[in-house]
Parts: structure tokens; C-alpha cells; sequence
């Protein structure tokens, strides 16, 4: 199916087969001695939409700087898109998408100037026609040469999952997305999130505080508590299994008392 | 490559737009064409002193001196340049190198740079490369408003022995200049505060520029800044003595003596003797160029995002 907007051929929800695309077994690591992430054991299948829940300091983040190959386990394996992220870290780079939390890019420069750059990181071919369809896919066009300085935050986050998905990525990581934005930009992020994996079959990875988007956008879900990981199943299953919760933050904080 | 090229061409684009570089790169130049103007201005008194003199000594009958400009090379009229490139010049290359990396921690880009396939060893020469560019291009347009100067004091163009020894003279500016912005980018990788990383690399300015000379010709007063030879033997103290020894590795000292020669002496000068007062330039730029291209290796670009 091709997908008139981003003008690639994409996968419908139909030609999903339910193959891991991220497989954890034992992860650990530490913070010089200090231990944050205690042998966590995930996978995340191909198509999901997965959210990472978590208090402060639970290990969320480090949990996706080592799938993004920012740094390395100190135990444990972890294998983005089946490659290693130690052993096979360009292969996994060329496969994942990262918006980090706060990411701010360059000020001083214009989004398509900004974009530009991470295409030729990413080593994109056709840089333009990447830009015009990434910007063209979140409704962005109108911000291309405009300075990023210049953006609100809902701007700047629009323009950061453009720099995201540049290089048609399988697998896209966001590190706290909803983080600073308003009821608005809230909105708009989760219609955005929706259509990537829909229309463009990008699996998603999100580190998230905000429980009413798990609860409307996740397909899965997994919690982390003192670095380990005490919950992991699809969202409907969690539901079911705690009836008697009205919502998914009554579930979280059981989970997270038990 | 393209991972270079990319890094190295977002570097000079930001740089191109950052106020603190656009203003200290206006100061340089301005310096540069105010070293024109002092050279032109001495230039014209002492001639005016001359012909006034000539003019008395012929009315009283007695033999005129010769012109003490006849035999002095042009662009000494440049010598003021040899005392702003270290002083402005290597500001501004700090602020280049410090740029370089701290732009990116600031705004939180690092840790996307890296989850891109990107080397470390591409992203260390994007950033150097680029930075080189800036000085270069920097250093261009000084010797463009050099020529623009020594053009006007002499109502000549330079001849093609000019020119080539201000390029020279500029050539090796920029080589200067490349140990200052590779300090930068060695104490912005290390310290994770903007400030303090900046505060750092100005100490070391300091050191190189003031400090270093002082000890090494003896505490005389004049000898950090002005490009002159040892006038008067160092202090006889035992430690003047001792720190005196140090001076053929004192960068400053020899970019100063370097430049003199170029500017002054020209062709007189010896080959292998300027070789060697090279060498510690290049030494030194090379062992930081190493330090930087270990620490960025080695760095933790996972954190957050520098502190102002």
C-alpha cells in the first residue's frame, strides 16, 4: 500500500507478522557502581505501539539510550530490528528513529536546514524529496524555512519526529514526547503517533508519564520500577486483568505497589 | 565522509550565525585594518620627521641620514598583527572550538547525532574540519585586508615576495590558532558547564599568552606581548634561569619570533632555524588535536544537555 502523503509504500496492519523487532534478555547496567537497570527481559513485536511506564529514575531512559546504541549494557543483550546494539550498532542506527526528551536541534538554524543535516547523518539519498515528505506527512511544510529558535514546542516536536523519521526508520523511539506540551500539542502528537504506525507501519518504543495517551495509544505496555521490570502485556490483557480498577492509573499504582 | 562534510558544514553555518562569533570575528578585523592604519600613521610621522630634518640639516649645510624607512621592509608596517592574532585571534578560536561542542550539548542534538550511524572519528574531523574552515576563512579575509593596507601605505600593490610572505605570515596564524580552538573543544568536552568550560580555556589562553613568555624571558615586562629579541639577558635569579630553558617550547614565544621573521626579516631568515620554531606549534597542536579526538571517543554523549 502506498502512502500518499509520505509517498512510500508502507505496510497495512494485515501484512504484520508478529516478529520481534526489539529483544531484551538480561539487560543490566550501572552508572559507575551505581546499579540502575537490574537483568530486564522484553520484547516488543513488530507493529506495536509499546509504552514504557515508569516513575523518575526507574531506568526508562537508559533503557532506550542503550537500544539507541547511545551507550553500552554492562550485562545482558539487547537486538533492535534482529541486530545486535553492540556488535551491530550501524545496522541498528540505520533501522531506529530517536527523539529524545527536550530535544531542542539547532536555534540558530531553519528546520529544513536542521533536517538537512540529519538526512546526510542518516545517509539518506534523496535529501529534498525526504524533507518535502516528512514535513508533508506532519503538516509541516509551512515551518521549513522558518529558524527552529523561533518555534513553540509543539512546533519543535513536530520538527523533531520529522528529523526522526527522515530515513524511513522501522522502529521509533520517544523519550518522554509528551513532555511540556500542551493539551493541544498533546492531542496532535497522539494523531501523529497513531498515523506513523498506521500508514507507515513504524513500530513505536515510548517512555511516557502520561497514562491517559498509554491508555489511548499503546498497544502494549510495560512498567519499570527500581530498574526492574515488573509488568509487561498488551493493554487490552491489562485491563482485563484488573477489572476492578477504574482506570490505567489505578492499575499502575497497584502494579507499582505490589 | 558525508557524515564529515555534513557535521563540518552545520558547524560553520551556526558559527555564521552566532552573535558572540560574528562580533569577536568584527573586533579582529577591525584590529586587523587598525594594524594597517598604526603602520601607515608611523609611517607618515616619521617620514614627515624625516624630510623636516633633511630640510634643516640642508639649510645648516650638513649631510642628511639616509631614510630610515628605505631599508625597512613594508609589511613590517604589519607588526601590530603579530600582537592581535594571540590576543583577539586566539579568543575567537576558542570561542570556535568551545562552539563546536558545546552548541550541540546545549541544544540536546548529541545524543540524536549519535544514535544516527555516525562515528565518532567523523563527527571529531566534522567538527575540526569545520572549525579549520572558519579560521581559515578568517585568515583570508585578514590577509586581504593586510594586502588592502600595505597597498595604501605604499601606494603599490605588494610585489609577488610580499604577498607570498604575508600569506606565510597568516598561513601560519591560522596554525596558531588551530592549538586555541582545539583547547576549547578539549575543555568543553571535559567540563560539562558552558561557563566553566569557557572560563577554563581563557585560563589556559592566559597561561600560553602571558604567563609562559614572562617566565621564560626573565619577568622582562615587554616580552608577552611585544615581537621583539632579547634586548637584555634574563634575571640571574636561579629560577628566572631555570624557566628561561623553557623557552624554545613556549608556543607563544615562537609564533612571535616566527612571525617577526616573516614579516621583517624575509628572506634572510634560516630555514632549518624556523623549522624548529615550528615544530613546537605543531607538536603541541597535534598532542591536543590527540587528547580531543580520545575524548570524544571516550565521552558519555548520553547526557543531558550542557548547563548554562
Amino acid at each position: 500500500m502506498r502512502c500518499p502523503a509520505y509517498g512510500v509504500f508502507t505496510v497495512t496492519p494485515s501484512d504484520l507478522r508478529p516478529d520481534p523487532i526489539i529483544e531484551i534478555e538480561n539487560l543490566g547496567h550501572s552508572y559507575d557502581d551505581t546499579p540502575v537497570l537490574h537483568g530486564i527481559d522484553l520484547t516488543v513485536q513488530q507493529g506495536e505501539i509499546f509504552g514504557f511506564l515508569g516513575h523518575n529514575g526507574a531506568g526508562k531512559t537508559t533503557t532506550i539510550h542503550v537500544l539507541t546504541t547511545l551507550i553500552t549494557p554492562t550485562s545482558g543483550t539487547a537486538r533492535v530490528c534482529g541486530f545486535d546494539v553492540v556488535g551491530q550498532r550501524l545496522h541498528v542506527q540505520r533501522n531506529l528513529g530517536y527523539l529524545p526528551e527536550n530535544v531542542r536541534l539547532y536555534d540558530s538554524l531553519t528546520a529544513a536546514e536542521n533536517l538537512r543535516f540529519f538526512a546526510k547523518l542518516s545517509g539518506v539519498e534523496d535529501v529534498p524529496a525526504a524533507i518535502d515528505d516528512a514535513l508533508g506527512f506532519l503538516d509541516a511544510r509551512e515551518l521549513a524555512d522558518r529558524r527552529v529558535g523561533t518555534f513553540s514546542k509543539g512546533m519543535r516536536q513536530r520538527i523533531g519526529i520529522a528529523q526522526a523519521i527522515l530515513h524511513k526508520p522501522r522502529v521509533l523511539f520517544l523519550d518522554e514526547p509528551t513532555s511540556g506540551l500542551d493539551p493541544m500539542g498533546v492531542r496532535q502528537l497522539r494523531e501523529t503517533i497513531l498515523r506513523l504506525n498506521a500508514d507507515l507501519g513504524i513500530t513505536i518504543f515510548m517512555n511516557t508519564h502520561l497514562l491517559s495517551e498509554v491508555s489511548r495509544v499503546c498497544t502494549t505496555i510495560g512498567v519499570l520500577a527500581e530498574g526492574v521490570l515488573i509488568y509487561n502485556d498488551s493493554l487490552a490483557a491489562t485491563l482485563q486483568r484488573f477489572p476492578d480498577e477504574a482506570s490505567l492509573e489505578d492499575i499502575y499504582v497497584r502494579l507499582e505497589d505490589r | 565522509m558525508s557524515a564529515t562534510v555534513a557535521i563540518a558544514r552545520q558547524h560553520v553555518q551556526s558559527l555564521a550565525r552566532r552573535q558572540t562569533f560574528v562580533l569577536m570575528l568584527a573586533v579582529l578585523l577591525l584590529m586587523t585594518a587598525v594594524s594597517g592604519f598604526i603602520g601607515w600613521s608611523s609611517h607618515s610621522t616619521i617620514i614627515r620627521v624625516y624630510d623636516e630634518t633633511v630640510r634643516t640639516l640642508k639649510a645648516a649645510g650638513k649631510p642628511a641620514p639616509p631614510n630610515p624607512f628605505a631599508t625597512k621592509p613594508h609589511l613590517s608596517l604589519l607588526n601590530n598583527m603579530i600582537i592581535y592574532v594571540p590576543l583577539i585571534g586566539a579568543l575567537l578560536a576558542i570561542v570556535i572550538g568551545h562552539l563546536s561542542v558545546m552548541d550541540d550539548r546545549h541544544a540536546g542534538v548529541t545524543r540524536v547525532i549519535f544514535s544516527r550511524p555516525v562515528e565518532r572519528s567523523s563527527y571529531f574531523w566534522g567538527k575540526v574540519s569545520g572549525s579549520a574552515a572558519a579560521i581559515a576563512v578568517i585568515m583570508a579575509a585578514c590577509l586581504a585586508l593586510s594586502v588592502i593596507a600595505v597597498s595604501l601605505i605604499n601606494s603599490s600593490i605588494p610585489t609577488a615576495s610580499e604577498f607570498l610572505r604575508l600569506t606565510l605570515f597568516y598561513a601560519l596564524s591560522g596554525t596558531y590558532l588551530l592549538i586555541f580552538m582545539l583547547i576549547g573543544v578539549v575543555t568543553a568536552l571535559l567540563l560539562r558547564s558552558q561557563s566553566m568550560a569557557l572560563l577554563a580555556a581563557v585560563a589556559v589562553w592566559v597561561l600560553v599568552t602571558f604567563a609562559t613568555p614572562q617566565l621564560t624571558s626573565g619577568l622582562r615586562p615587554v616580552a608577552s606581548l611585544n615581537p621583539v629579541t632579547d634586548p637584555v639577558a634574563v634575571s640571574h635569579s636561579p629560577f628566572f634561569k631555570a624557566t628561561s630553558k623553557a623557552k624554545p617550547i613556549s608556543v607563544n614565544d615562537q609564533y612571535k619570533a616566527l612571525s617577526t621573521r616573516i614579516l621583517t626579516e624575509g628572506s634572510s631568515a634560516k630555514p632549518a632555524n624556523s623549522a624548529a620554531k615550528l615544530a613546537p606549534i605543531v607538536v603541541l597542536g597535534l598532542l591536543l588535536g590527540g587528547w580531543a579526538s580520545l575524548l570524544v571517543k571516550r565521552h558519555d554523549f548520553s547526557e543531558e544537555a550542557a548547563r548554562d
